[in-house]
């Protein structure tokens, strides 16, 4: 199964034709693999695919800019959810 | 004083020396350390050869070290080209060698975006690590000393911008000093920018724009707070905290601040210190304006126009919002915009016309390009002596003297900020090789200005399977020209007997198909 870094990597590429490699820390705003405008739509890919909801306060730029920040953001709203 | 962006600097670091210039999260400034490190910047480049009037392109984030890149070439009286990271290659080769590049200033992680171009023999760190292979500014800055300097006169080059042309080409808008210092004063007279004020700062330095926010800032000794603009919550935390009193904005950064996708909670900031926010780039919409109003209580709002040939033409006090919401405003101070027929003479209220621009703002020409300056950059009998430029956009006035827009002069395409020029689109989507022909076009959305539209044709006849056909256009367009609308065609209408794409009936098909009417004016043509 893959994970779900392994899934946002996937959404990534195919959201921006990235083809080199994504490290789980690299920051991917000053990297340039994301701009101002795909973060939003990473976030909402994320809320919808791992069927959870993040709250304003969640929506800032350490729990985005890279993925193993993300991934841990999705984990602790799931559980949340749970 | 002759003002030049030197002297502003000069007087305020002064006057000012221990007040904070530029906030940032990751380093701040004060006046006298910007104008001290600026004049170091400036002596390292004269030791590195560059000479008064070599163009110097500078690619880079958005950081106080650019800031240094930008202020340090104007020190040198060298010319700044700015160059927006990710461009794409070819745009940057053209850049280089249109301007005559003497030399680039970047970023220590984006030397590998920037080398190999053909005619760029000089690269030159201006943040970042330091490597043996290219010089670094931040360190050299260390080893030289501040030396008096000079400057040389307001009609001097001070900068090329690269706008985007409807050829395909991005055409080089040359700027004089004396363009910027009169670019600070009027904006500072209309918008009551004073040193109380902290300029919260989302613009990137690659546009006239944002590079004003930084000449206000040395005119006036007030705070420039730099942020970029991804999340609205980062955006109002910053604001809050940082007691931001004024905001330049584009109108796809209000789209972004209020994204109805986003829990937003505008009101659980304190936003009390916010006097105004101003934007330019495109029309604000009803919902924007009401947005902004319901955020942002306290702040006036001001819409504005220009022409990156002439920076800035027209503004809409705050107070005349409401009543002309579609209005692009009346001549900012020091500046004439008039509506003229093609016989120069000035249009009747609500008769169409060209919008022709006057005053301290209009530029020097096209770089390199005589004959596109020769056609915008004119005389005209009423004004001996003088150059104005005519836009060739379409406008009208009222009664009022207020502005109103009907169809701009070329068909590039305003996305997010950005300027597309449709033949470069074309371009990339002609690449793959199932299309036979393509056009691109604008196509309506308020939020952004307008999406990029692109109708196509293919060998077989048949519709390229979507996902595949913008991945493929993904790996060599930059996001923003991505078309956001692919539309197949069976065949394209053509014009006369010469085979020429009738572009217009291609257009106003593809709207058709994506349920866009045309614009109705209610303005007679002149």
């Amino acid at each position: 199964m893959p994970s779900d870094i392994d899934i946002l990597t996937d959404y990534i590429r195919s959201e921006t034709g990235h083809t080199g490699t994504i490290g789980p820390d690299d920051d991917l705003l000053e990297a340039g693999i994301l701009d101002s405008f795909n973060i939003v739509s990473l976030a909402m890919f994320a809320q919808e695919r791992f069927g959870v909801e993040f709250e304003g306060e969640d929506l800032v730029r350490d729990n985005l800019a890279t993925l193993s920040a993300l991934a841990a953001l999705i984990r602790a709203r799931a559980s949340d959810a749970a | 004083m002759p003002a030049s962006i030197y002297r502003f600097l000069a007087a305020t670091a002064d006057r000012l020396p221990d007040k904070l210039a530029i906030v940032s999260a990751k380093r701040s400034i004060t006046f006298a350390e910007l104008h001290r490190e600026a004049l170091t910047t400036a002596e390292c480049l004269r030791e590195m050869g560059i000479a008064p009037g070599d163009r110097v392109g500078i690619c880079m984030e958005k950081t106080v070290d650019q800031v240094l890149a930008i202020l340090g070439v104007l020190y040198a009286n060298a010319v700044v080209v700015p160059i927006l990271p990710r461009l794409k290659n070819t745009n940057i080769q053209h850049i280089i060698q249109n301007s005559g590049m003497a030399a680039m200033v970047t970023d220590a992680d984006r030397v590998a975006e920037v080398t190999g171009f053909a005619g760029l023999t000089r690269l030159i760190i201006g943040h970042g690590e330091v490597s043996n292979e290219w010089p670094n500014l931040p360190y050299l800055r260390r080893f030289v000393s501040a030396k008096p300097f000079f400057d040389r006169i307001g009609n001097d080059n001070a900068a090329i911008i690269y706008s985007s042309g409807s050829t395909g080409r991005p055409k080089g808008i040359l700027i004089a000093q004396r363009n910027l210092a009169e670019g600070a004063e009027i904006v500072a007279e209309y918008l009551g920018t004073t040193e109380q004020d902290r300029i919260g700062c989302m613009l990137s330095f690659n546009f006239d724009y944002g590079m004003n926010q930084i000449w206000q800032t040395v005119r006036l000794g007030c705070t420039l707070v730099l942020h970029e603009l991804a999340l609205p919550n980062d955006l109002f935390s910053v604001m809050s905290k940082e007691r931001i009193t004024a905001l330049p904005v584009m109108p796809v950064f209000i789209t972004k601040m209020f994204d109805r996708r986003l829990k937003v909670n505008a009101g659980a900031f304190d936003f009390s210190a916010l006097r105004y926010v101003c934007s330019t780039g495109g029309r604000l919409s009803a919902d924007m304006i009401s947005d902004l109003h319901g955020a942002f209580p306290k702040a006036k709002v001001y819409s504005m126009f220009g022409l990156t040939e002439a920076f800035r033409g027209t503004y809409l006090p705050p107070d005349k919002l409401a009543s002309h919401p579609t209005s692009v405003g009346r001549s900012i101070p020091d500046c004439q915009v008039m509506v003229l027929d093609a016989d120069g003479e000035e249009c009747a209220p609500h008769v169409v016309g060209e919008l022709v621009q006057r005053g301290a703002t209009v530029t020097k020409g096209y770089w390199n390009d005589p004959e596109n300056t020769a056609k915008t950059f004119r005389s005209h009998p009423r004004f001996p002596g003088e150059t104005l430029v005519f836009s060739g956009d379409r406008v009208y006035r009222d009664e009022n003297d207020f502005i109103y827009f009907v169809a701009r002069a070329d068909d590039m395409i305003k996305t997010k900020g950005f300027r597309v020029s449709p033949t470069e689109v074309e371009a990339e989507v002609l690449r793959h090789p199932d299309v036979v022909d393509a056009v691109a076009f604008a196509v309506p959305n308020i939020t952004i200005g307008e999406d990029v539209g692109c109708a196509y044709t293919t060998v077989n006849n048949l519709p390229l399977p979507e996902p595949v056909f913008r991945q493929f256009l993904k790996s060599n367009l930059p996001g923003h020209m991505v078309p956001v609308h692919l539309l197949h065609f069976d065949a394209f209408p053509i014009l006369g007997n010469a085979g020429k794409l009738d572009r217009k009936a291609i257009k106003a098909a593809a709207w058709q198909r994506l349920g866009q009417a045309e614009p109705a004016t209610g303005a007679a043509q002149a």
